[in-house]
């Protein structure tokens, strides 16, 4: 099964319990990995994180660098990736 | 008798650093003895600025030697209030300050952290404005940046994702500015735009500027045409007219292969699309619209309008060249007052040099190049309708295809990171709007006192605040704010409708200042965090920068004065002590871009000093062999940018000419307020394409207010921060143009005022009182107050406080403002009297 490094920020950390795990996990898809990350609720982050098979737009995943398109929850995952997830602060002031 | 000591170089050293007189940041070199700073000079070493240092680098000194500084922490001790309250403050220590405004701040956020406002300063630590957000505050109480930038920055970031933009210094050959200092007073790393301007002029560039008044770069252009302010648009558009329906000469292939300007629109104003929704063109070879990506560039109409399904369509060009049909040299004179044939001849003059078709090899590629630009910043278009003034200027520039080649108008991204260049819709560049932060969502009732939620193409309107405020219930604002933070920042100074503002801090039941001196704002501030200078603190900058791009290190070059901490500690402590520290340093992981690389995210379980802070920035950036100490030794990293990061960053990329997203975006918007039953919401100005018309400030000529009232600024000062330094002071009393109002010498004659009569400026939102200073340089319908007249309350002895106090004039409500941006009229009608 292949492993993700995750690294989660603000509000999915706190949803996770965990800021840094490695997690090994079965599928080959982001979408897989978010189905077997579960939160403090019982839920998976999937359910937190994803409506109508897109990532909500108050969320972002970044995955080795690069930020995921909300449409891309397809996205293979080879192994060893470092997987962010992160909650959008949309208030951050400044003109 | 005083004696005095020679000192010699060999006593002392010189150590690197990075100027903090202003939001740019020059590479500077401090020299210091015994552990005391004694001069300042620019780093030669760094290509941002050449060595050079403008009046204010000069003066650092000043500041951090200020006898005048608040060194310790303070505790207010009087209970009332007001502007010519004196706080008595009583120096405490920092751990009973903290204990102090956490417990004040935590009441406000168990409760609801919407209740803080937060004034928001000192741009060069611009990843720390996140901490509002952070402890759950979405508001931001001033206006300072949407002077320059509310309408500025979305439209750059539109078009090219670019945050800031300036024409090439390096191969320019005719220059217009229009309502800005760039290269000569003020704007874009002004000391070494400065050398790349006079260098420019040296080979034999051409500069026109157009201005109300004789600014500096005008005195130094080679033409100087005094314009109506708030008119440049209707200047621009007269030549726009010259090019496209006189001379027929603007760049066709540019219009066609590079920007949307071929792709067809519908009776509705929006795009022609195929079944499969891409956007559509005229096919000439077929006589039918095909999708944009299905026809030859030699087939496809850049121009005319074709009947198709039962309605006519017309290219996004035509239907500009259709209203500039409107805007002839005659009319728009009657705008402006500049004359026709002026209009005519700086068009010719301008595509003539322009060159359309030429092509220059740099590096082993060739560009188009395009050696003709128009400049524009502040005074051009911060105005009621400054989308509009923005987004002509820009398709002038693609008249002749000089967006971003050589010789022509160039993007200046934000930071480091570059240019926000993604793939969008059509073959097009992603908009990016909003670069700050992440483009707001539609809210109601909103959470933001400015009204955020509601601009999601625009910036952050703070100037509405003093609508909000006093009126939350009629904005659907369901709190009041209870609490404020000052951080580098003078609301009371800097807004509109000072008045307003100061009701709005009278319902303060606490305010915390974090600043280095007393301010107008800090009058109000229950306790007073006193920040380091930049002399004193650390961090790495690097903003816009409008040839170079790499950090510099700013570095404490001696020990702090006093004790004072530096703002990092602070916030950071107050993080802490509110119990979110683990949030902010996820905030931070975030606004600095260290998600990228998951090995640099700070611990939220860990605190880290400001050293340790930024020497993890440091190697995000430049990698392991880069750290703080590094840049200690080095002071900065800074380069010039490539001819391939300045020059058409995006590629093959279209770049937009019809603003369609604009366009939608108002649709959008229109059918949000209508689902919650509000209807008078103004939303005029979401179009797709520019045109003349009337902004509020015009029409207040109507109601008596006979004259126009501008503000200016000059290398001497930064905002108003600068105007309580004696040394800067000084030299701003010796120049008559920040001596009082000035005033045409037609029109005192006229008025019968002489230079120092006592006048007022009355406008429909207030009145300032000063002295006549009758010029020549001045548009006689225009009177012009100097930013450097200096402030009403001042710590230092030595600054006069004269008042004069030009943001009294200007209203802060949506009359005045841009219904798509946010941005602010910063012109004022006024009418005068003696006193």
């Amino acid at each position: 099964m292949p492993i993700a490094n995750i690294a989660a920020l603000g509000t999915t950390r706190k949803m996770l319990g965990f800021s840094r795990s490695t997690v090994e996990f079965e599928g080959a898809t982001i979408a897989d990995l978010l189905r077997q990350l579960p939160t403090q609720d019982g839920r998976a982050l999937y359910d937190t994180l994803v409506c109508n098979g897109k990532l909500r737009p108050d969320f972002a995943i970044v995955v080795d660098g690069l930020s995921l398109r909300t449409d891309e929850l397809d996205k293979q995952l080879q192994g060893g990736e470092q997987v962010v997830t992160m909650a959008i602060i949309r208030h951050l002031a400044g003109g | 008798m005083a004696t005095t000591t020679a000192v010699t170089p060999s006593q002392g050293r010189w150590i690197p650093s990075t100027c903090g007189m202003c939001l740019h940041g020059c590479g500077i070199k401090v020299y210091v003895e015994k552990g005391v700073a004694l001069k300042i000079e620019g780093d030669p070493t760094n290509p941002d600025n050449l060595g050079k240092l403008c009046p204010k680098g000069n003066a650092g000194l000043a500041r951090l030697y200020d006898s005048t500084r608040v060194l310790h922490p303070m505790k207010r001790t009087n209970p009332k209030k007001g502007l010519h309250e004196d706080p008595r403050w009583v120096q405490i220590s920092w751990d009973e300050a903290y204990e102090i405004v956490a417990r004040e701040l935590g009441k406000v956020r168990r409760d609801d952290p919407r209740k803080l406002l937060c004034a928001l300063g000192d741009f060069q630590r611009i990843l720390f404005w996140g901490w509002p957000a952070v402890f759950g505050s979405p508001n931001f109480f001033t206006s300072l940046g949407n002077y320059c930038g509310g309408s500025y920055h979305p439209v750059n970031g539109s078009v090219d994702g670019s945050f800031a933009s300036i024409n090439d210094y390096e191969y320019c050959n005719y220059w217009i500015q229009i309502g800005s200092g760039d290269g000569f007073s003020s704007h874009l790393h002004l000391s070494g735009s400065a050398k790349r301007m006079a260098d420019a002029r040296m080979r034999g560039m051409k500069v026109v500027s157009l201005d109300p008044r004789c600014s500096i770069a005008s005195a130094k252009a080679d033409e100087w045409i005094p314009i109506i302010p708030g008119t440049d648009r209707a200047f621009v558009l007269g030549m726009a007219h010259v090019l496209v329906h006189e001379l027929r000469r603007y760049d066709r292939a540019f219009l066609r292969d590079r920007t949307n300007a071929p792709y067809l629109v519908n009776d509705s104003g929006d795009f022609l699309r195929d079944a499969a929704g891409k956007a559509q063109v005229w096919d000439l070879s077929a006589n039918i619209p095909r999708a944009w990506d299905e026809v030859p560039p030699e087939f496809m109409a850049l121009e005319g309008a074709f009947f198709h399904d039962g309605m006519t369509v017309r290219t996004g060009f035509q239907v500009w060249k259709d209203i500039l049909s409107e805007n002839t040299p005659e009319k728009m004179a009657e705008v402006t007052t500049v004359p026709a044939a002026t209009i005519r001849k700086i068009a010719k003059e301008f595509v003539d040099a322009a060159q359309i078709g030429a092509t220059i090899e740099i590096e082993g590629k060739t560009y188009p190049y395009r050696p003709a630009a128009l400049n524009y910043y502040r005074g051009s278009q911060s105005h009621g309708n400054g989308l509009f003034d923005n987004l002509t200027f820009k398709l002038f520039n693609m008249l002749v295809g000089n967006i971003d080649v050589p010789g022509g108008h160039l993007g200046v991204p934000l930071d480091h990171r570059g240019f926000f260049v993604s793939p969008g819709e059509d073959g097009m560049l992603k908009p990016e709007p909003h670069q700050l932060h992440p483009g707001p969502v539609f809210k109601y009732p909103p959470d933001s006192s400015h009204l955020m939620e509601w601009f999601p193409i625009g910036f952050d309107a703070g100037q509405l605040n003093a609508e909000t405020l006093l009126n939350p219930e009629r904005f659907g604002l369901n709190y009041r704010p209870e609490a404020m933070l000052i951080y580098h920042s003078n609301p009371w100074w800097n807004m509109p409708e000072t008045d307003k503002i100061e009701q709005i801090f009278q319902q303060m039941k606490f305010v915390v200042a974090i600043e280095i001196q007393e301010t107008e704002s800090t009058q109000w501030a229950d306790v007073f965090l006193p920040d380091q200078t930049f002399l004193e603190s650390t961090l790495l900058n690097c903003l816009e920068p409008p040839a170079v791009t790499g950090h510099s290190l700013r570095q404490p070059v001696v020990k702090p004065l006093g004790d004072t901490r530096d703002a990092y500690e602070i916030l950071t402590e107050l993080s802490e002590r509110m119990g979110f520290r683990d949030n902010w340093n996820d905030l931070l992981n975030m606004v600095c871009g260290f998600t990228a690389n998951p090995k640099y995210l700070l611990d939220p379980d860990k605190r880290y000093n400001v050293e340790e802070f930024w020497d993890v920035y440091a190697r995000s950036v430049y990698g392991e062999e880069r750290g703080l100490d590094w840049f200690k030794e080095h002071g900065h990293a800074v380069r010039y940018r490539t001819p391939a990061e300045t020059y058409m960053a995006y590629g093959s990329l279209r770049i937009p000419f019809y603003f369609e997203f604009i366009k939608r975006t108002g649709d959008e918007m229109r059918q949000k307020f209508s689902e919650v039953g509000l209807k008078d919401w103004p939303l005029d100005n979401y179009q797709p394409l520019p045109f003349w018309k009337n902004s509020q400030v015009l029409e207040d000529g109507k109601a008596g207010y006979e004259y126009f009232a501008i503000t200016f600024k000059e290398s001497l000062h930064t905002f108003a921060d600068t105007m309580v330094m004696p040394w800067l002071s000084e030299v701003s009393e010796k120049d008559p143009v920040h001596g009082g109002i000035l005033i045409n010498s037609i029109t005192a004659r006229k008025l019968g005022f002489k230079t120092g009569d006592r006048v007022r400026l009355t406008s429909p939102a207030g009145s300032i009182d000063g002295g006549v200073q009758v010029v020549e340089g001045i548009h006689p319908q225009v009177f012009g107050v100097s930013n450097a007249i200096t402030r009403n309350v001042v710590t230092n002895k030595r600054v006069k406080t004269r008042g004069t106090h030009f943001n009294r004039l200007l209203t802060g409500s949506m009359k005045y403002t841009d219904s798509a941006t946010g941005g602010l009229e910063s012109t004022a009608r006024v009418r005068v009297e003696r006193l």
